[in-house]
């Protein structure tokens, strides 16, 4: 193999390392859509017997969204193993404890059982806001785009545009807000 | 089920040192004809010793014929190439022209290609013109500058007006059209 032959390899086969802002999406779909980039599906070389996963930072896992009552209904099991050991921990609850426990199960179980599935999960590196260390952030060059935009709150407008904002009625100076 | 292709050599086509382009170097170098003087099933094998072997060897001066009689043994073509390889072809009961349609074969080989399993049936040294894929093409050059986490990147590509945007733009069309009632 000649030296432009090497570098070509090399090119090729580069992992790239995506970030992925996880606030106000839905963490299921969210794994369906990095799962893919964490196996390396979205590349057109993709083989299942060629190693070209990427990496994926996922940055504040602690603002997903989930649909519903999901917080209230979706229940997360576990079992230690001994008799009486099992266990079952609401979505609220299980996220208080971990913020990023919700999307890794939900990325881990979009993804088949294989041998592979424990090694493509070493690559997903989930942290619950946006401190990233800075050794991690210095590697990434592309930015996933999210599934559903953002919703603006009433706070995150500026007092300008607040202001601004188009009213019917004006309010009488000796009105009470409640 | 016979498992005596799993040690079979395998690889893809090619030619030895560009043969052909420019000049040509026969790659069979050596051919033993075995054979037997009285039994039948060397007869072909002697009725093209005695008639055509002589033209054959004239023809090709680059390969180097041997006979080999042996006694009541089946006739059979040894072939040894220039890049080692040996090719054994049994030629029994074979006629004169079967037997110099094989040798024909043999001279016009570059190896032995019944111990080389091809891999494929075609190959190039220059798979892509343009050149393989990387992670890096098709990409969009402005994002080599952009500063990770990117809001302005991380929006979805399709989005739906919101019922705060379409109120303002109904409130602004209506002021334009308050102005121009005016005028």
């Amino acid at each position: 193999m000649s030296a432009l032959k090497r570098v070509q390899q090399w090119a090729t086969f580069a992992r790239i390392w995506h970030v992925y802002d996880a606030a106000w999406q839905n963490p299921f779909h969210s794994a369906k859509l990095l799962k893919k980039y964490l196996m390396g599906l979205h590349k057109p070389i993709y083989h299942p017997l060629n190693d070209c996963g990427d990496h994926v930072i996922v940055i504040n896992t602690g603002d997903i969204a989930l649909p519903e009552d999901e917080w209230k209904k979706r229940a997360y099991f576990h079992h230690t193993g001994y008799p009486g050991g099992a266990s079952w921990t609401v979505a609220w609850e299980l996220h208080d404890k971990d913020p990023t426990m919700i999307l890794k199960k939900a990325v881990y179980s979009s993804m088949d059982g294989n041998l592979q599935r424990r090694y493509t999960m070493e690559r997903l590196h989930l942290f619950p806001d946006g401190k990233v260390p800075a050794d991690l952030m210095k590697n990434v060059s592309n930015q996933i785009q999210q599934i559903r935009p953002v919703p603006k709150r009433l706070d995150h407008y500026s007092e300008q545009e607040r202001k601004e904002f188009p009213k019917l009625i004006d309010y009488p100076k000796d009105y009470i807000l409640r | 089920m016979s498992n005596s292709h799993i040690f079979l050599k395998s690889g893809f086509i090619r030619t030895p040192s560009q043969n052909g382009v420019g000049r040509y170097v026969c790659q069979l170098q050596r051919v033993v004809l075995k054979f037997c003087k009285n039994n039948g099933s060397s007869r072909g094998m002697r009725e093209f010793v005695e008639s055509e072997l002589i033209n054959f060897a004239k023809n090709n001066p680059g390969v180097v014929v041997y006979l080999k009689p042996r006694r009541h043994r089946a006739p059979v073509i040894s072939a040894e190439f220039l890049n080692g390889d040996k090719q054994w072809v049994s030629c029994h009961n074979y006629s004169k022209q079967d037997i110099s349609k094989w040798l024909n074969l043999l001279r016009t080989q570059s190896g032995n290609t019944t111990g080389f399993r091809l891999r494929k049936l075609q190959h190039t040294d220059h798979p892509s013109i343009q050149g393989p894929w990387t992670p890096y093409t098709f990409k969009d050059p402005a994002e080599n500058l952009a500063e990770y986490p990117n809001t302005e990147l991380s929006k979805p590509k399709i989005q739906l007006k919101t019922a705060t945007d379409e109120l303002l733009e109904i409130f602004n069309s209506v002021q334009i059209s308050d102005k121009k009632g005016v005028e």
